[in-house]
This record gives structure tokens, sequence and C-alpha cells, in this order.
């Protein structure tokens, strides 16, 4: 049917149309078995994904068939010649002769040929052709006509496909077409198993490098976080070994003071070697430990008997390892130790492992040195704590035994000014009277000495209660008023009645504002001015006391809350004070929570302030705080010399709450980390000064700010290196918003619980709206669909926020309520009610002062929503 | 005239003694004295006065303990009994109250203060 329009059947004679029409079908049928053959080897490519041979079987079988041969081979280019790579057909002897014998380049043979040619080429008639040169295989096998078609691929013959007969028979076009149809079929399998074989080395190499990485931000986590060295040591050692394929290792810590090397941790090392390990001290000189230490460089033993003896090399032989490897550990010149891979077998490790376990080693060195580091300043500590329990215990002990003589000082002045023994003249009375303000003054000034040393010893405790702070202002006030009136003082008071009351230790928070108005009258010229003023700042009380006294020179300021010193200020009675007040002012403050500070210009008069956390006794959970949400998710230094991308940088982290610090360089960076101790670092790394690998390092190295996070943003894309230096994440510039709060919030501690919402409505398209509103704007949220999971999620995620529907079956909204608030835990996490239920007297009841927000569903618009949940959040953070 | 009031003084700083001594005898009360818990216990068995002024650190056995010896003896049990002390911490006040001091008196003293609780204790306030 499908022969009927060829041109070859216009021929009108019967017997001619049916030769026609038997040749059409043959056609027809040769050409349907063509298409078959050539789909079944592209079956047969495509499911033989790493192997070539069943590719070929199936080409050299069609062939065969299809081309009428009496033989067909498939041969493959190697290094000495062209190869057997598959064959059917011709005498067995044949078959051996040529699995034997690769067929040699050059035009003597027909592959030879081929490949020169690079295309088919065809010998009619081996035997008669005077250049045909492999007659030993030509003898054997008998073949006459031979056809050859090239597989090319990337340029060259990497493959060459036969058929022969033994008669001379030369093949036609169609089959010469075939062939190279199988040929090229050929190609495409040789290809594909090619990238094939690439895919699984990369593969395994992504494979390893992904276990590299992942070792490598374990250890730098561990470094970074624990500083339980034998931990630390353990980790990175039995990481080496899995990576580099060891059986085990050892690290070992130098003691130099008696130079030699000790056994500070293993991996995969049985307990007999262990205890061998344990006992062995390794010198530095003529031990291989210690010469790979002492030059600072990897050495490798493929075979450990062929080192020469030392104790350790002999310890490790005597166990029956075989090979091994040592890494030094050195900080600069310092020898810190070193890092040992073994196998039980001879090996020897690749170039890339070896820079590999460098860079484990150069963990185990700042794990050993933060340890260290650490460990003194432990001691330090301890020793301190010695030293001020001790003088503690002194002070006390010494206000006692110093009380007990100006018991008599301060009465015999009293019996004496009583005239209990008769009339004194007013000389003696003026003498008694200064005897007896020297003891009082004495008194003073022991008392305070004991109130400091018990803050120091943490003995003095708050007796907090509500404080009224207008009237305990109004009180100082009052205490001071004769005195300053006495020198024509005038005394002003500003105090912001909403002030109100707070939680703090009325008298310690009386004698603050008592020292600070007495200082301000003491310092005061006759006829100046003293004002308190009192008001409430962001979620705090702010008391400032201004005079228009001398003044304190700006290299005293430093000084002024230190013990004893006053500054150059004169003061109209020396014996007045005791130069403790403010320290102790000072220290009471902290406890409450609070800041002290003063402003002061030489000539122009003193400002002394301090502010302490104002704490609601019972906060109205629905004020909304109308401040920014600054400072709430913590503060993060950026250290970026570009002022475009800094500033950038600190929009996308004020936007999200976060105190923002910049550092242009990498020196100011440094600098500013120890200082602020951010919550996390962003950094770039081609910095000027010093660079921001330089910095990052330092930053890792130093147990002060190991433990803040860094994340890196920067053009340069070497997340290898970040990671390995101990980057918690990597960005590249130009750096997503949301990717960079994403980071931010993972990284930090409290990032993640401070942008975090749960939802709990039953209505999934209501939650879905919810969240659709929200984490835009960088909220994460999470969903539960009922009261009870709800209650579940927000113990467990500790939420800035939650967001409550009413009705639920179950345990609906008012339960949660109920169960939230009853819960120390959770009790002060506020909950924005929606909700579409009408609203009774007896529900408004029920949450009145329990929750932050009630609003209808609906009724917000999104962006009302997002300021809303911000702002409830913002209150909650900062109170 | 009414009879003068006993009132023992147990303190074994010398000066301080006398000052409590002058300032009790130019008030008008008598007075015995011991420099030690011991004599002070005795005397206080002996001359049954009307209040005793105890210090609380004092050689030997302290005030503490000898304010127990006082109450242990029905003899003694019922005179009221002042501490003196040169201790400052704030909880010291509860605890020598709590430990069944009448009153507390800190030192230094002052003059008014003590006529002030020695008056008081001896029920002439």
């Amino acid at each position: 049917v499908v022969g009927v329009d060829h041109p070859a059947v216009s021929k009108p004679d019967q017997g001619d149309r049916e030769a026609t029409i038997g040749r059409l079908s043959r056609d027809l049928a040769d050409a349907v078995e063509r298409e078959t053959a050539t789909s079944e080897v592209l079956q047969a490519i495509g499911r033989s994904a790493g192997s070539l041979e069943p590719v070929f079987e199936t080409v050299v079988h069609h062939a065969v068939r299809l081309c009428a041969a009496d033989a067909g081979m498939v041969f493959r280019l190697d290094e000495d010649g062209y190869r057997l790579a598959f064959g059917v057909g011709g005498p067995p002897a044949y078959r051996r002769y040529i699995e034997e014998h690769p067929v040699p380049h050059g035009p003597g043979t027909l592959v030879g040929r081929v490949e020169l040619e690079r295309n088919a080429v065809q010998i009619p008639d081996a035997a008669a052709d005077p250049g045909y040169e492999w007659r030993e295989a030509l003898a054997i096998a008998g073949f006459r006509t031979m056809l050859g078609v090239p597989m090319i691929v990337d340029g060259t013959v990497v493959g060459v496909i036969v058929v022969w007969r033994s008669a001379v028979d030369p093949f036609d076009e169609q089959t010469v077409t075939l062939v190279t149809t199988f040929a090229a079929q050929g190609e495409l399998a040789i290809r594909n198993v090619q990238l094939f074989r690439k895919l699984q080395e990369r593969s395994a190499q992504l494979a390893q490098s992904v276990d590299e990485l992942e070792a490598l931000g374990e250890i730098s986590q561990a470094v970074g976080s624990s500083l339980d060295l034998d931990e630390v040591l353990t980790t990175i050692v039995t990481r080496a070994a899995e990576l580099s394929g060891a059986d085990g290792g050892s690290i070992f810590e130098f003691e130099p003071d008696a130079a030699r090397f000790v056994l500070r941790t293993c991996a995969g090392t049985g307990d007999e070697l262990l205890a061998d390990l344990r006992r062995l001290r390794i010198g530095l000189d003529e031990t291989f430990v210690g010469e790979a230490a002492a030059r600072g460089e990897v050495r490798q033993s493929p075979d450990l008997d062929a080192e020469p003896a030392d104790p350790y090399v002999d310890t490790l032989r005597r166990h029956g390892w075989r090979s091994m490897v040592a890494v030094p550990l050195r900080r600069e010149q310092e020898i810190i130790g070193a890092l040992v891979v073994r196998r039980r077998a001879p090996f020897t490790l690749p170039d890339a492992t070896v820079d590999l376990l460098e860079t484990l080693a150069s963990q185990s060195v700042v794990a050993i040195h933060n340890a260290r580091v650490y460990g003194q300043l432990e001691q330090k500590t301890r020793e301190l704590e010695v030293v001020s329990q001790h003088k503690s215990e002194f002070l006390a002990s010494m206000s006692h035994e110093l009380r007990t003589p100006l018991n008599a000082v301060i009465g015999f002045s009293d019996v004496l000014l009583d005239r209990m023994f008769g009339e004194l003249n007013e000389r003696q009375d003026e003498y008694v009277r200064d005897i007896r303000s020297s003891g009082r003054h004495l008194l003073e000034l022991i008392n305070e000495i004991l109130d400091l040393s018990k803050v120091e010893a943490g003995q003095m405790e708050l007796d907090l209660g509500p404080v009224s702070l207008p009237n305990l202002i109004d009180h100082g006030v009052a205490m001071v008023r004769e005195r300053a009136s006495r020198h024509g003082i005038a005394l002003e008071s500003a105090i912001d009645p909403a002030l109100g009351t707070t939680m703090g230790d009325e008298l310690k928070l009386k004698q603050v504002v008592l020292n600070l108005l007495t200082n301000a009258v003491k310092f005061t010229p006759d006829g100046g001015s003293v004002r308190i003023s009192a008001r409430c700042g962001d979620d705090e009380a702010l008391v400032s006391v201004s005079d228009t006294g001398v003044g304190i020179a700006a290299a005293d300021q430093q000084r002024i809350f230190e013990a004893f010193q006053r500054g150059d200020r004169a003061t109209r009675t020396n014996t007045e004070g005791t130069g403790l007040g403010l320290t102790l002012s000072k220290r009471i403050v902290e406890l409450h929570g609070g800041r002290i500070w003063m402003e002061s210009e030489l000539g122009a008069g003193s400002t002394f302030a301090f502010a302490i956390p104002l704490i609601r006794a019972e906060r109205p959970r629905a004020a909304a705080s109308q401040g920014a949400a600054r400072g709430v998710a913590g503060s993060v230094l950026v250290v970026e010399d570009d002022r475009r991308s800094a500033d950038l940088l600190g929009v996308y982290l004020e936007d999200a709450g976060y105190d923002v610090a910049f550092a242009r360089d990498g020196v100011e960076g440094l600098e500013l980390a120890r200082e602020l101790k951010p919550a996390a670092v962003i950094l770039d790394i081609l910095l000027p000064r010093i660079s921001g690998w330089d910095l990052l390092a330092q930053l890792k190295s130093d147990p002060a700010t190991s433990a803040v996070p860094v994340v890196i943003v920067s053009m340069v894309d070497e997340q290898g290196a970040g990671f390995a230096l101990g980057a918690a994440d990597y960005l590249v510039k130009p750096v997503d918003r949301s990717r960079l709060l994403d980071v931010l919030d993972r990284c930090t501690v409290a990032g993640r619980a401070r942008r975090t919402v749960v939802a709990i409505d039953d209505d999934p398209v209501d939650l879905a709206l919810l969240e659709a509103v929200l984490v835009p704007d960088g909220w994460r949220v999470v969903r539960a669909t009922g009261g009870e999971e709800g209650v579940r999620a927000v113990r467990r995620e500790q939420p800035a926020v939650v967001v409550l529907d009413l009705l639920m079956p179950e345990v609906d909204g008012f339960s949660v309520v109920e169960q939230l608030r009853a819960d120390p835990l959770v009790d002060d996490v506020p909950i924005i009610v929606l909700t579409s239920k009408d609203m009774t007297g007896t529900d408004h009841d029920r949450l009145a002062g329990q929750i932050s927000f009630l609003a209808r569903k609906g009724a917000l618009a999104s962006q009302e929503l997002v300021a809303l949940v911000s702002r409830v959040a913002v209150t909650h953070g900062d109170a | 005239m009414a009879e003068r009031m006993l009132v023992l003084i147990v303190e074994d700083n010398p000066r301080n003694l006398k000052l409590a001594r002058d300032v009790l005898n130019h008030a008008g009360y008598d007075t015995l004295e011991a420099d030690n818990a011991e004599d002070g216990i005795a005397l206080a068995r002996q001359a049954r006065p009307g209040l005793v002024l105890l210090d609380i650190q004092l050689p030997g056995m302290d005030g503490v303990q000898a304010l127990g010896h006082l109450r242990a003896d029905p003899a003694t049990r019922d005179i009221p009994v002042i501490a003196l002390t040169a201790f400052a911490m704030k909880t010291d006040r509860e605890r020598f109250l709590a430990a069944g001091f009448d009153r507390y008196v800190e030192k230094p003293l002052d003059i008014r203060e003590l006529r002030h609780h020695v008056a008081a204790a001896l029920g002439q306030a």
C-alpha cells in the first residue's frame, strides 16, 4: 500500500509489474527491518547507562544480518592500535587472533585506512589489494570484501565498525549508508558513556566536597561555640580520618617546657594502642611527628616499614599500622602540636586531601589557642573572685573594728556637748564639734565602703516593691532644700506626672537621687542653680540633675564613677562627702538594670543622669508604644567600606528591628566587634587595612568574639574559604533583602523567635491569608489549625506575637488565652485576637487585660495588620 | 525619791564601757560592769539588775550565747536585755531581735538614742 506511488510502478508489462512489486515489497521489508534495527540500537543505548557492550552487540548483530555479511566487529581505539570490542562470525581462530592482536595504524589495514580517511572505506577484494598488509589475519579469516565505517567523537576516530564477506561481493550504497547510521549510533553511545562517567566522577567529587564542607561547618561551629577542647579536637580528628579515608588518627599537643608531644585525642584507635600512645613522650628531634611540626611541613609516610625507628613509629608498627600523614599544628612560628591520620595499609594521600587536612589542622590550632586563652582567663577570674571575696570579708571585719573606736569618739563628744560634766567655753565647744563631725564623716565613709563591698560580693540585694518616682524625687528635693537655700541656690524640679510607679528598691533609689542632688548643691557656688527633671523615655524612667557648678574636666569624667574620684572639684567644705556616693549610685542603678552617666564642661556646670527600666506593677498590655522597632532584634555590626552598600544594608537591617553599627575598615570592625559584642557581624571581604578574611580569623580565634556569628557579604565568591574560617553564612553581592534577614534570623540566637508569629485559626484560608500578609514583611509564620496545637506551638516557638481566632472547635480562643496566660513560660507573649464572633460583654470581660488587640476579621487592611503585629512585638520586646 | 534603777553593762572595750556608764549614771541610773559574758551572767544572777546592756562581740562566749544563759535561768529570765553591736548589716537587726533581745542599739552609740532605749526597756518611756 505504501509503495504504490513509487515511480517504478509505471511499467505496463505484467511480468515486470510482478517483479517490480516483488522488489518493492522486499525494499519495504528491508526498510522496515532497518528501521527496527536502528530503533533497537537506540533502545540499547538508552538502557546501557554505563556500558557500551550491549550497544556494540546490538549494532554488530544487526549489521551482519542486514548487510548479509559473514562477520562483523567493532574495534575501539586503544594505546597500541584498535582493539576488538565485540565481534560475531568468522572462524574461531580469527577471533582469537584479533583478540590478541590489535589492528595497527596505517594504510596497511582496513581499520587503519578508515582512521586515515575518516570516512567509510570498502576493500572490494583484500586478497587482490596490493596495499593490504595484514596478511596473517587475512590468511586465518579468509575475508575478501570488507567495509569499514568510522565512529568519530570529538574529532578522533575512536572506533571502527567492520563487516566482511568471505567471497568477493562488494557492499552496495544502501548497506554503506546503513552501517554509517549504525556508526553514528555507536558514536552517540560512546559519547553517552563518556558523559555518564564524567557525571559519576563529578557527583563523587561533589559528594566529597559536600562531606568536606559539612565537616568544616561542623568543626568551625564546634570551635566557635564550644570551649571543651577535647570535644572539638575529637570531632576534628574523627572527621579528618573519615575524609582522608584513613583508619584512624590522633592529635598531639606540644608541651614547650618539656619539649615533647603528648596525645590529646584519638579516633579509630584500639584501647591497647591508646594506652601505649598515652605513655609515649615524643620528642622534637629525630621523630616523624617532631620533624613535621618543627619544619612546619606535612610529612607523609606511604609505608611505615621504610621509616627510621622512633618511639611513635615503632608503636604504630607494632600495632599493625602501615602508613601515616603528620600535619603540623602551628600558630605563626609557635609549635602547637600535630594532627596525624594513619592506615593499616601502605597508602599515599592525594594533594587535595592533604590540603583538607591542613585546613582541619588550622581549625585545631584555633581550638587549642582558644582553650588556652580561655583557661588563662578562667584562672584569672577565679583568682580575682578569691581576691574579691577576701576583700569583702576584710572590709566587713574592718568596718566593725573601725566602728568600735568611733563609738567612743562620737559618744564622748556627745557627752561633752550635752554639758553632762559642766559648761564648755566657746573654743572647747567648737573643737568638740569638730571632733564629732570628723567622727561622723569617718562613719559615713565606713558605711559606704561596707555597702560597696556588699555590692561587689554580690550580697547587696534589692528589696523590690512599687516605687512612686515623683514622690521619691520630691523627697530628695525636700532633703536638700534647706541647704540649697542657705547658699542661695535656686532649686527647680520638673517631673512628668505620667512617670508613675515602677518596681524598684525605694530606699536605695532615694539614696541615688539624694546623692546626685547633694553633690549638685555641694559643688554649685552660692547663688547658682540646681535643676532636677524626670520623664519617661522608651520604657524607661530618665532622671537628670544639672547644676551651674564649676564642671568637671574631660580627663576626670571617665573616672568620676570610680571609688574615691571626685574630680578636681572645689568643694565648699572639704570634709563633706566620701567620694563613694557616685560609685555606690552607679552600682545601685545597675542593679536595677539601668545606667548612669554624666555630661560636663569645665566652667559650664555638670549634668548627672540615670535611667532605669520602667517596670509597671501591672502592665497595660494594650498600650502600644509609638517608638520605632529599632534595637528589638539585637545589634548588628556592618563592616563595609563602600558607603552605598553599607547604607543599603543599614536600611534593610534597621527596618527589621536591628540596631546597626558600622565600621569602614577591618581594624575598626575588629575594635567595634570586641566592644559591642553584636548579635551578628556582616562582613565584606575587600576591606582597607586588614581584609575580611583576617578579620574573620581574628574574631574566630578570640574567645570573646568567637561565638558571634559572622555573615560574609561579598563580591568575591569563596564560600569554601568563608566556611572554613568559621563564617556562619556567605552571601554574594548583590544581596537580596529577605535572604539577608533569613540568614540573620537563622544564625542569631534570638532572631528566630523574634521574627516568629504563631497564627491559630481553624480556617486554613485565613491562615494562608495571614501568612501572605506577614511573610513579605520578614515574619516567619507558624500555623496551627486548632487551639491545642496552637498552645503547643506557642510554647515551642516562644514567638514575638500570637494571632488568634476565637471560634474554634474543641479548644477555643478564650481557652487558648487562659492556657497561655497561666503558663509562666509564655504568659507575656502578646496576643492579637482576630475574630468574626459577635463579642458580648462577657466575652470582653474574659479577655480584658489578657490580650494586646482585638479586631474583627477583615476589619484591618494588610498594612494595618503588619504595622499592628510589629508594634505589639516591639512593645513586648522592649518591656 | 524613787529607787534608782540598776543597769548591768557587759562590754569588753573599756572606753565604750566607760561611755555607757557615764551616760547612764548621768541620767540617774546605777550601773554594774562586766567585761566578759561569764562575769556578766554571774553578776546578773547575783544582783538581779532591772536591765542588761549586752555587747554582742565579746571574748569567749558571745552576746547571743550569753542571752541564752540568761533566758534559761529562772532567776534572770525576765530581765530585759538590749543588744549593743557594731555589726552594720541590715539583716543583723532582725537576726538579733529573732535571737530574743528586747532591743537593739547600733554602735557608735547616739547617747540620746541610748537613753531613750534604756528608759523604754525599763518601762519609764
